[in-house]
C-alpha cells in the first residue's frame, strides 16, 4: 500500500512545475565525517506554518524518496558530498534545495503555495485534520473548486446536485431540486446565499440549481449539530457564500454550453479597496424549442436567466463590507395559452468586524422575495394567478476568543415573513370569473442564541450552545372557529374571528439545546456525539413528492403547529496515510413533531382554510452513514454509503384522518440504501475524467389494491400509502475536462464534456396507473433520463 | 351480411398520445378544461428533455385484487329510466388479470325522504345494471338514499343526498381544439363544448356535465365496396353496392374526460364553461352533429368524489403529481362498518341544451375518412333521422 501511494506522489508531483532553487547551502558541523551523516528536516507552509504531512523529498542522485511523517518531518542518512534535493508537494511550488552535507544537521523547508489551478486536485483546505479535531458535527463544506470537480449536469456544475453525493443527504429524483436531509422533507433545508434565504432556487422546474458556480466560494452543509446562531429549518442549513472579486486587478471569465451561457467579470471598482464581482447565466433553450417541428414545442417558450452582484470592501484590516445581489428568472409558456413564471430577488449587507485579536462581530440585513405566477390566456375565464414570499431580516453575532480553541458567540436575529399564498384575477375581456385573494399570512420570527466552544487538553472538546426561538403570527386576519372533538372540515366551522392589524393571533416559542462533544484518541483518530433541537415554523405546503414552483408556504397558526426535531447523532473518524483518507462513520436518529401530511385528495390551491386540508404528522429518520474520502493524489474522490430510514404516521382522533390505520409508513423519499462513488482522475496537468455512480433503492410508491369501473374508465383503488417500491436507481455520469494554461498571448480555456446517464438507464422518476383507450389499465413508468445525455461546456477566464 | 364490418371506436376515444405533465388543477383552479383540451399542454416540461424522457409500460407485480362491490348511479330531477350499476373490484390490470364482474340479481330500491321507495329492476340484457321506471324523476328538494341487498344477502345503503335545481345552460356554443401530436403531421382536433350559465348567487352549486346520445349524418362510400376475395367471388375490383350512402348514426360519446365546475370562483357571475369535448374522427363533423348536453347540479360530496376520479384520470407521473388518493365514496356496508364498498350514488337536479354543430362552420376539421360501404353496416346507423332532427 505504502509503495502505491508513493506512487502517486511521484505522479502527482510532476504536476507541479513552478519551481524555485535556493543557493546551495553547507549541511551540518564539519567534523570531517564521511558516511552516516544524519540530516533531519521538517517541511512547512511558507504561510500558515503548518506542517506539511506526505510532502517527498527526492534526492536524485542516490534515487532515493522520502515522505515526511504527520509532523513534515523527515530523515536522511547521507555519505559527504553535494546533493541537490527535491521538495514536492502538491499544490504547492516545487523547491529545488541544493546541500553539501558534511555533517549531522537540520533543515528547515517552507513551501509556497501555488496558484489554485493546482488546488483543485487537493479536496481539503489549509486544515486537513479539521474532520477529527473540530467539535463541529456533520459539517461539510465543498470549496468551488472541489465541486467543479464533479461531472456537471447539463454543461455545468450543480451545486444542490453535489450536495446530494454526500452522505445522508439525497434527492427525490432526477427533475427535482429539493434536498432530503436525514430523513427530512425538502422544505426543512434552509439554503441561503450570502445570508439571505432563497425560497426556490431551480431553474426549469427544478432540472438544475440557480446558483451560478463562477459566484460562488464555498457551500457548508450542516446536517447534524447545526450552530446556534442558525435556526428556523428542521434538517439542515446548506450556507452558499459569495466569491469576492480582486481588488487588485479586472478579469472575467466566459462560459458556453449547448444548454446555456454565462459571462462575468470582478475587479477593483476603488483599487485595494473596493472591488466588485458580477455573473450573469442565462438558457437558450428557446431558441431550440423553437427550431423543432412538433407545433405544440415550437410553440413552446423556456426562458431562465440568473444574475449575481458582489461589491465587497475590505476598508481596512480589520472591517469589511459586503453587498450581495441574487437573482433568478424562470417562464415557461405552454403550446398554447399557459405561462407559468418564477422569480428570486434577494439583496444582502453584511459588516465583519475583527474589533480586536480577540474580539469580533459579524451584522447582517437581507431582504429577498419570491414571487410566483400561472398567467392564463385560454379564452375562456383568462386570469393571473399570483403567490409569494417576502422576508425581511437582521441578524448579528458578537464572538470572543478567549484562546485558541475558546470561544463564546452571543447574538440575536429576527425576521418579517410576509406571505401571500395565492390571489387570482380576472383577465379577460369579458367578466366571467370572479377574482379571488387568499388571506396573506404575517409571522414574525426571532432568535437569541448562545454558543460556547472549548478544549481541555489535546483530547477533549466540547461546544454547546442554545437558542431561543420565538414566533408570532399577526394579523390582519380572518380565522375559522371549528367545532371540538370533531375532524377539521368545512362541515364542522362554527364561525370566525377577525383579528386586526398587528393583532397577535399565535405565538409559539421554544428552546433549541445544541451540543456536540469530542474525544480525541490520536491526532487521527476522535470520537463525537451530538444532539440538537431545531424550530421551524414555516411549512411547505405541497402535496407532490418534491419542491415545485408551483407549491405554496404556510407559516405555522392556530391549527399547524412548528414543526419539532430532535437530533441526537454519534460518530466516529479516523484519518489514515497523513489525512490523504478521510473516514467517518455516523449514526443518527430524529424525532420530528408535526409535519405536514395531507388528506387524501387535498385541495390546496386557491384554498383559504388549508387547515381542512391537512391532518398532522409524526416523523421518525434513523440511519448509518459511512465515508471514505480520498483527499490529495492523482485520483480523488470520495465513496459514501447511507443506510437509513424516514417513517412518517398519521394517528388522529378520528379514524377517518387516519392515514395507513395509523401505523408507520415511508415518506416519499424513504430510500435505504444510497450509495455514491465519486472520482477524479488527473491524467495529466491540464486533463482529467471525472465519474460519478449512485445506487439507492427505488423510493416507495403505491400500487392500486384493485380496479374498478366508474364512469366508463378503468379506475384504481389506493388503499394504504407508500408500501411498495420503484425499482433500484442506478446511474453512472463521467465527464472529461481538458484545460488549456494562460499565457500573454492566451486565455485560460475549460473544454469539458460529460455523458450523464452513461448506460442509458430508465430509472423511473415515477410510476403511475392509467386506463387507456385500447389498452388494458397498467402501469406507466416515467424517467426523466431515459437515454445518455451528453454535454459540451467551453469557458474562459480572461 | 356480406364483407367486412366497421366499428368506430366511440368508446373512451380519448386523446392521450401524449401525456399532460402539468396537472390540469394545478394550472387551472377550476375544473373547465377537459382532460382532452389539457392534453395540448401535456409533456411540456420534458420538452425540455425532449431526447432523453420516456414514459413506457412497466409491468408490477400487483397483489390478487380485492372483490368490492361498486357502485355507479346517478338519479336526476329528469323523468326517464335512470340507472344504478353494481359491479365487483378485481385485480389491478388486464382483464386476464381479472374481470370485473357485474353484480347480479340483487335488491335495488330508492327511498326517498318521506318515504317513497321506488324499486329499480335489473336489465335483463345488461346485467348488472338496475333501471329504474320510465316515469321515474327525482324530485329538487328531496334526499335519497340507495339501498341494495345482494343475492348472499349483505345490505349496503348509501349516505342521503339531496336534489338541487339546475340553473339552466344560457346557451351552448363551441369551439374547435386542436391537438399536436408527436411525430404527426395532422394534429389530432374536436369540439369542445362550452356552457354559458347565470351561476345563481345565493347557493353553493357544484356542477357536472354528461352527454345524451349524439346523432349524426355519416356519410359513407358503397361505390367502393370490395368485398374480401373469395373462391366464389375472385375479384379484387370494387362491387358497388346500391344503397346507401347517407345515414343517420346515433352513438354515445362515453368519457371525453369528465367535466365538473363549482362556483367558487364565478358565484353569481354569468360564467363560460368547457363542459364537453367530442373527439374528430374524420366522420363526426362531415355534416350536422347533434349533442344533447346534460347539466346536473351536484352536492359536494358527489363534486370530491368526482374530481378524484378526474385526478387520477388525468394523472401524468410527473413530479406535479399528487400521491395517489383513497376515492371514497358514500356507500357503507350495515353488516360490516369495515367493508369498504367503492363507487358513488348521485343524485341531482338535471337542466339540457341541445345544439347542432354544422361541420362546414368549424374552421379545422380531419381528412373525411372514407367507410367503403353501406352506411347501414354502422353500428347506431339507420337510414331515418330522429322524428325530432331538426338542425
Amino acid at each position: 500500500m505504502k509503495k502505491i501511494i508513493l506512487l502517486i506522489f511521484l505522479l502527482t508531483s510532476q504536476l507541479s512545475f513552478a519551481q524555485t532553487t535556493v543557493s546551495r547551502e553547507v549541511v551540518g558541523r564539519d567534523i570531517g565525517q564521511l558516511k552516516g551523516i544524519k540530516i533531519s528536516g521538517r517541511i512547512i507552509d511558507e504561510i500558515t506554518g503548518e506542517a506539511l504531512v506526505g510532502a517527498t523529498v527526492t534526492i536524485p542522485e542516490l534515487d532515493i524518496n522520502r515522505i515526511t511523517d504527520t509532523n513534515g518531518a523527515f530523515d536522511l542518512t547521507l555519505d559527504r558530498a553535494e546533493y541537490n534535493l527535491i521538495f514536492r508537494y502538491v499544490g504547492y511550488e516545487t523547491v529545488n534545495y541544493p546541500i553539501t552535507a558534511v555533517g549531522d544537521g537540520r533543515i528547515s523547508v517552507r513551501m509556497i503555495q501555488e496558484d489554485f489551478q493546482l488546488d483543485d486536485v487537493v479536496i481539503f483546505g489549509r486544515d486537513p485534520e479539521k474532520n477529527i479535531r473540530s467539535t463541529d458535527m456533520g459539517a461539510i463544506t465543498l470549496s468551488m473548486n472541489s465541486i467543479k470537480e464533479l461531472p456537471p449536469f447539463l454543461g455545468e456544475v450543480d451545486i444542490i446536485r453535489s450536495m446530494a453525493t454526500l452522505p445522508g443527504v439525497s434527492q427525490v429524483g432526477e427533475a427535482s431540486a429539493g434536498l432530503n436531509v436525514r430523513g427530512g422533507g425538502a422544505d426543512q433545508n434552509l439554503i441561503q446565499f450570502a445570508g439571505a434565504p432563497i425560497y426556490n432556487p431551480s431553474h426549469l422546474f427544478g432540472l438544475f440549481t440557480s446558483f451560478n458556480a463562477e459566484i460562488v466560494n464555498d457551500v457548508t452543509l450542516y446536517k447534524s449539530v447545526i450552530p446556534s446562531r442558525f435556526g428556523g429549518r428542521g434538517s439542515s442549513i446548506l450556507d452558499i457564500t459569495p466569491k469576492a472579486g480582486s481588488v487588485a486587478k479586472w478579469g472575467g471569465d466566459l462560459m458556453v454550453s449547448n444548454y446555456s451561457g454565462k459571462v462575468g467579470f470582478n475587479g477593483p471598482l476603488v483599487k485595494d479597496k473596493i472591488s466588485v464581482r458580477g455573473g450573469f447565466r442565462g438558457s437558450y433553450i428557446n431558441w431550440f424549442l423553437g427550431a423543432l417541428s412538433n407545433p405544440d414545442l415550437k410553440n413552446s417558450q423556456a426562458n431562465f436567466y440568473d444574475g449575481n452582484l458582489v461589491i465587497s470592501a475590505p476598508i481596512n484590516e480589520k472591517n469589511e463590507f459586503t453587498y450581495s445581489y441574487y437573482t433568478s428568472y424562470d417562464d415557461f409558456a405552454f403550446a398554447s395559452d399557459t405561462t407559468i413564471s418564477w422569480k428570486n430577488n434577494s439583496h444582502s449587507l453584511n459588516w465583519k468586524s475583527q474589533v480586536s485579536d480577540k474580539l469580533s462581530f459579524d451584522i447582517l440585513g437581507y431582504y429577498t422575495q419570491y414571487d410566483y405566477s400561472i398567467f392564463n390566456r385560454s379564452g375562456i375565464n383568462d386570469f393571473d394567478l399570483n403567490s409569494g414570499i417576502k422576508d425581511f431580516g437582521f441578524k448579528g453575532y458578537v464572538s470572543y476568543l478567549f484562546k485558541e480553541g475558546n470561544r463564546i458567540t452571543l447574538g440575536a436575529d429576527t425576521k418579517q415573513l410576509t406571505l401571500q399564498p395565492g390571489e387570482l384575477i380576472p383577465a379577460g375581456a369579458e367578466q366571467d370569473i370572479l377574482p379571488k385573494k387568499v388571506q396573506d399570512e404575517y409571522g414574525r420570527e426571532s432568535g437569541f442564541h448562545f454558543q460556547h466552544e472549548f478544549e481541555i487538553g489535546e483530547k477533549f472538546g466540547m461546544s454547546y450552545g442554545l437558542r431561543y426561538d420565538t414566533y408570532q403570527y399577526y394579523g390582519p386576519r380572518v380565522v375559522r372557529q371549528y367545532e371540538e372533538n370533531k375532524p377539521i372540515s368545512d362541515g364542522s366551522a362554527i364561525g370566525e374571528t377577525t383579528y386586526a392589524d398587528g393583532e397577535t393571533i399565535q405565538t409559539y416559542d421554544g428552546l433549541g439545546p445544541r451540543g456536540s462533544m469530542r474525544y480525541s484518541f490520536s491526532k487521527n483518530s476522535s470520537v463525537k456525539v451530538g444532539y440538537n433541537k431545531m424550530y421551524q415554523f414555516i411549512h411547505l405546503i405541497s402535496n407532490t413528492a418534491t419542491i415545485a414552483p408551483t407549491d405554496v408556504w404556510k407559516l405555522s397558526d392556530e391549527f399547524l403547529k412548528p414543526q419539532i426535531v430532535d437530533q441526537l447523532s454519534l460518530g466516529y473518524y479516523q484519518n489514515f496515510k497523513g489525512n490523504i483518507f478521510e473516514t467517518s462513520v455516523e449514526v443518527y436518529y430524529k424525532d420530528i413533531q408535526n409535519v405536514v401530511e395531507y388528506k387524501d385528495g387535498a385541495n390546496l390551491i386557491l384554498q383559504n382554510n388549508l387547515e381542512t386540508e391537512l391532518v398532522p404528522a409524526q416523523g421518525k429518520a434513523y440511519g448509518v452513514e459511512l465515508y471514505v474520502k480520498k483527499n490529495l493524489g492523482r485520483l480523488t474522490g470520495w465513496v459514501s454509503y447511507t443506510y437509513s430510514r424516514s417513517l412518517r404516521r398519521v394517528l388522529t382522533p378520528y379514524e377517518e384522518d387516519n392515514i395507513n390505520d395509523g401505523e408507520w409508513f415511508a415518506s416519499n423519499f424513504d430510500k435505504p440504501h444510497d450509495l455514491t462513488l465519486i472520482g477524479n482522475y488527473k491524467v495529466s496537468t491540464n486533463t482529467s475524467v471525472s465519474a460519478t455512480f449512485g445506487y439507492s433503492t427505488g423510493r416507495p410508491v403505491t400500487y392500486p389494491e384493485a380496479k374498478f369501473d366508474y364512469s366508463g374508465n378503468s379506475l384504481a383503488y389506493f388503499n394504504r400509502r407508500n408500501e411498495q417500491r420503484l425499482p433500484d436507481f442506478h446511474r453512472l455520469d463521467l465527464a472529461v475536462n481538458f484545460k488549456l494554461k494562460g499565457n500573454a498571448k492566451f486565455f485560460e480555456g475549460d473544454w469539458t464534456f460529460s455523458v450523464l446517464n452513461v448506460y442509458g438507464r430508465k430509472n423511473p422518476f415515477s410510476l403511475f396507473f392509467v386506463d387507456e383507450s385500447g389498452q388494458p389499465p397498467q402501469a406507466l413508468r416515467l424517467a426523466i433520463l431515459g437515454v445518455p445525455l451528453p454535454s459540451l461546456s467551453y469557458s474562459i477566464k480572461f | 351480411m356480406k364483407g367486412a364490418s366497421y366499428s368506430i371506436n366511440s368508446e373512451k376515444s380519448e386523446i392521450r398520445n401524449n401525456r399532460n405533465f402539468f396537472k390540469s388543477e394545478l394550472l387551472s383552479p377550476f375544473n373547465w378544461k377537459s382532460k382532452a383540451t389539457m392534453n395540448l399542454k401535456k409533456y411540456s416540461f420534458l420538452l425540455l428533455l425532449a431526447f432523453t424522457a420516456c414514459i413506457d409500460p412497466y409491468v408490477v407485480e400487483v397483489e390478487q385484487g380485492a372483490q368490492l362491490l361498486t357502485v355507479e348511479g346517478l338519479i336526476t330531477s329528469v323523468p326517464k329510466v335512470h340507472q344504478i350499476r353494481l359491479t365487483r373490484s378485481d385485480t389491478y390490470g388486464s382483464v386476464f388479470q381479472g374481470l370485473i364482474r357485474p353484480v347480479t340479481g340483487a335488491t335495488v330500491i330508492i327511498r326517498d325522504n318521506l318515504g317513497n321507495v321506488t324499486f329499480f329492476a335489473e336489465n335483463a340484457v345488461d346485467r348488472g345494471a338496475y333501471d329504474s321506471p320510465a316515469s321515474f324523476a327525482g324530485i329538487i328538494g328531496r334526499s335519497y338514499t340507495l339501498q341494495i341487498q345482494t343475492i348472499e344477502g349483505r345490505v349496503y345503503t348509501s349516505l342521503p343526498e339531496r336534489i338541487e335545481s339546475a340553473p339552466p345552460i344560457k346557451e351552448l356554443t363551441y369551439q374547435v381544439v386542436k391537438i399536436a401530436v408527436e411525430g404527426e403531421i395532422n394534429p389530432r382536433s374536436g369540439v369542445q363544448l362550452i356552457a354559458s350559465i347565470d351561476d345563481p348567487a345565493d347557493q353553493n352549486n357544484f356542477y357536472f356535465w354528461r352527454n345524451d346520445p349524439s346523432v349524426y349524418v355519416l356519410k359513407t362510400s358503397p361505390e367502393l365496396f370490395t368485398p374480401r376475395p373469395s373462391d366464389s367471388n375472385p375479384s379484387r375490383d370494387p362491387q358497388p353496392k346500391d344503397c346507401c350512402s347517407t345515414c343517420y348514426r346515433t352513438e354515445l360519446v362515453g368519457n371525453q374526460g369528465i367535466f365538473l365546475a363549482q362556483d367558487d370562483n364565478f358565484n353569481g357571475l354569468n360564467t363560460k364553461i368547457a363542459a364537453g369535448f367530442i373527439e374528430d374522427d374524420g366522420l363526426r363533423f362531415i355534416q350536422n352533429y347533434r349533442v344533447d348536453l346534460r347539466q346536473i347540479s351536484i352536492s359536494q360530496a358527489a363534486y370530491r368524489f368526482l374530481r378524484l376520479v378526474k385526478q387520477q384520470t388525468e394523472i401524468s407521473g410527473s413530479v406535479f403529481d399528487p400521491p395517489p388518493a383513497n376515492i371514497k365514496g358514500n356507500m357503507i356496508s350495515l353488516d360490516d362498518p369495515e367493508e369498504v364498498v367503492l363507487g358513488y350514488f348521485m343524485a341531482g337536479g338535471e337542466q339540457g341544451k341541445r345544439i347542432y354543430i354544422n361541420g362546414a362552420d368549424l374552421d379545422f376539421r380531419q381528412n373525411v375518412s372514407i367507410i367503403p360501404d353501406d352506411c347501414r353496416v354502422v353500428e347506431g346507423a339507420s337510414i331515418n333521422p330522429p322524428i325530432d332532427w331538426n338542425p
